[in-house]
């Protein structure tokens, strides 16, 4: 991986949580819910997490941000590592990084207004100026399409896309570099879902952001990023820019999601990888590839051999033996 | 012959604040035998409502104003007693929800749950009522039944769980299966899995579907025809085909273009302005009017009846006046 303006670096992250067991609450067994991930974000890009429920794709984002402590592994912002920050340095730090979470109704205090929502980070982050903090409050607002008379009403008079805009307006309010987006627009209806994207894009541009975006649907994945990693069980499966990923799948877990996308047309009838059963148990994964129980093209290796993650064209990295 | 479900003129109000408010205004569906109904809509659209008021299941502040839901030609659910219903209710018409978590009862094994049903409508034997439990549940494509029929729910995944709300649905072999945005809830993978097994069985089973949910794609994967709802009205009906073909209403057209646009990045995704309007902003005219491209004077003033496209494709909007009015 080329390395010229790498915004975060991770290298080998991993999380494991402990499963306690007995009277003693002795360590039984560990979950690996992210094993081993290493990825680059450049400067302005969108970086993509895809996969399926419990692939640990919303884990890694939540321990770039140290929210849950990773296990072991380097988290790189522009060169510094944030894991070697003791926690009340790192405060600091989160005004650069900021995360936006799926649900809006359960991400806003339902008893504070607009104005005080929006205030808070300003005033947690030292702002002492309050009318310079207002005039901000009322810039951000109208930039996310909220307007004036609305910052003093409460979260619960807005609609699901409107407190959305709330939530971007609050990650963006101190000026961050980086956003990570956990599902911010998988609670949302289509016709609003559309709103929402244009508004990021938008943002992204104007405000030269770099995002990372984790998300389960590959439609709006397909629309909104730059590079995708596909996780699988804690595991990067593949990882490439966003138009060879989809044009030209190579690991059999990617065809296969792609292929479960119900299409849009009901005359064309798609040629379907229906997988069997049900993603593992993290706490007791399967030996060798995390996918072989699942996977259509399994053969005696992919159980007994974890595959190593290899470039298998340029820019383009897969783990999968069926390409070594 | 007649058809198996009529839904005709049904309208149902809110009584909230001592005050009534519209929900459902006025829809006409028909669904025929063995056929795979659609109901898509936005969350707010009345689509879950509808189904709701076919199982009799509205809740306490909600009541049906007007109109009939004929079963079968002959029997109107609107007018049957709470006891009456129960014959008819997961026996001769079932349900999904979206949620299998709570929809099955933790504190029960799969199998109490699945043969509470039989107790309920059959008279068999204990043996026997096993007995079809595993055979229902082997045909869901569930592993080793025999074993798992003694599990709990908590001990399923997602899609398991919903495998069983299926098998406890079919096991009476129902008429119509109300399937309320059943893989909302599940990975794509998974979900892939579900659509493949309901179209599957009710190919085997001579059911009709009413599928209810908010993605396009799933419709166009399951249903044979298809009602856009929006703001407690169906805006357009047709055949799934010419409905993604040949779409007329500008709601069909906005939600269709903004999942189409998807994906193409020199664009702008498409995107309908605005909110849905909520029950107590509504006004005289269309209900659409606020947030539509194409709205004119008439659509602010005077609602829409709906209109025929074509024999069967029936569009609400002005645009279409001067063809055929279906029914006030």
């Amino acid at each position: 991986m080329a390395d010229q303006q790498a915004v975060l670096e991770v290298k080998n992250l991993k999380k494991y949580f402990p499963v306690k067991e007995g009277i003693l609450k002795r360590t039984k067994n560990h979950v690996k819910a992210v094993n081993d991930i290493s990825f680059e974000v450049q400067e302005q890009e969108t970086f993509a997490l895809v996969g399926e429920s419990g692939c640990g794709k919303s884990t890694t984002g939540r321990s770039i941000l140290r929210i849950i402590e990773p296990s072991e592994g380097e988290v790189f912002f522009k060169g510094v590592n944030l894991l070697d920050y003791s926690k009340r340095e790192f405060r600091k730090m989160r005004k650069d990084l900021q995360l936006i979470f799926q649900d809006p109704y359960s991400s806003l205090n339902p008893r504070m207004t607009v104005k005080k929502l929006l205030l808070e980070p300003l005033l947690t982050h030292g702002t002492t100026n309050k009318k310079e903090a207002e005039q901000k409050v009322v810039e951000i607002a109208e930039r996310v399409g909220l307007s004036k008379e609305q910052i003093n009403r409460h979260p619960h008079e807005f609609s699901g896309g409107q407190r959305q805009r709330i939530s971007i307006a609050r990650a963006l309010i101190l000026n961050p570099q980086l956003v990570i987006l956990d599902e911010a627009v998988s609670a949302l209806d289509v016709s609003i879902q559309a709103q929402i994207l244009n508004l990021l894009i938008e943002l992204q541009k104007d405000l030269k952001l770099t995002y990372i975006f984790i998300s389960h649907d590959l439609n709006v994945v397909k629309h909104i990023s730059d590079r995708v990693g596909v996780m699988y069980l804690g595991q990067m499966m593949e990882l490439s820019n966003t138009e060879d990923l989809y044009s030209n799948p190579l690991h059999p877990y990617t065809q296969s999601l792609l292929s479960a996308i119900p299409s849009h047309d009901p005359s064309v009838k798609k040629e379907r990888i229906i997988l069997k059963g049900d993603v593992p148990d993290p706490a007791n994964p399967p030996s060798g590839c995390p996918f072989h129980l699942r996977c259509p093209k399994a053969y005696e290796k992919c159980a007994m051999e974890k595959p190593a993650f290899i470039e298998k064209e340029q820019n383009h990295w897969v783990a999968c033996h069926l390409y070594e | 012959m007649s058809p198996l479900l009529e839904i005709k003129d049904l309208s149902i109000d809110l009584y909230a604040d001592s005050e009534k408010f519209n929900v459902i205004n006025n829809i006409n569906l028909t669904i025929e035998k063995k056929q795979k109904y659609g109901i898509v809509g936005e969350s707010g659209s009345g689509k879950s409502l509808t189904s709701l008021s076919i199982m009799n299941l509205l809740p306490d502040a909600l009541a049906i104003s007007g109109g009939e839901i004929l079963f079968n030609g002959d029997t109107d659910l609107t007018n049957l007693s709470k006891k009456e219903f129960l014959k008819i209710r997961g026996n001769e018409i079932s349900m999904i929800f979206q949620e299998p978590m709570t929809a099955l009862d933790p504190l029960y094994p799969i199998e109490h749950q699945i043969m509470e049903v039989l107790k309920f409508h059959g008279s068999y034997s204990k043996k026997q009522m096993r007995q079809l439990a595993v055979e229902m549940l082997e045909k869901v494509g569930i592993p080793r039944p025999q074993q798992l029929i003694k599990e709990y729910p908590h001990q399923l995944s997602g899609g398991m769980r919903q495998r069983i709300m299926i098998a406890i649905a079919l096991i009476c072999n129902p008429r119509l299966l109300i399937a309320d945005e059943p893989t909302t809830a599940l990975d794509v993978t998974i979900q892939a899995q579900i659509l493949d097994l309901m179209n599957e069985l009710t190919d085997n089973y001579d059911t009709s579907i009413l599928m209810i949910t908010h993605d396009l794609g799933v419709i166009a994967e399951t249903c044979e025809r298809v009602a856009v709802m929006y703001s407690g009205e169906v805006v357009e009906e047709a055949a799934v085909t010419t409905l993604f073909k040949n779409p007329t209403h500008p709601y069909t057209v906005g939600l269709l273009e903004s999942v189409k646009s998807l994906g193409d990045k020199s664009n702008k995704l498409y995107s309908i302005p605005g909110n849905v309007p909520t029950p107590k902003q509504l006004t005289g005219g269309c209900r659409f009017a606020s947030r539509c491209p194409h709205a004119m004077e008439i659509c602010r003033s005077q609602a829409p009846p709906l209109f025929s496209i074509d024999a069967d494709h029936k569009s609400k909007c002005w645009l279409y006046g001067e063809e055929e009015v279906v029914n006030g």
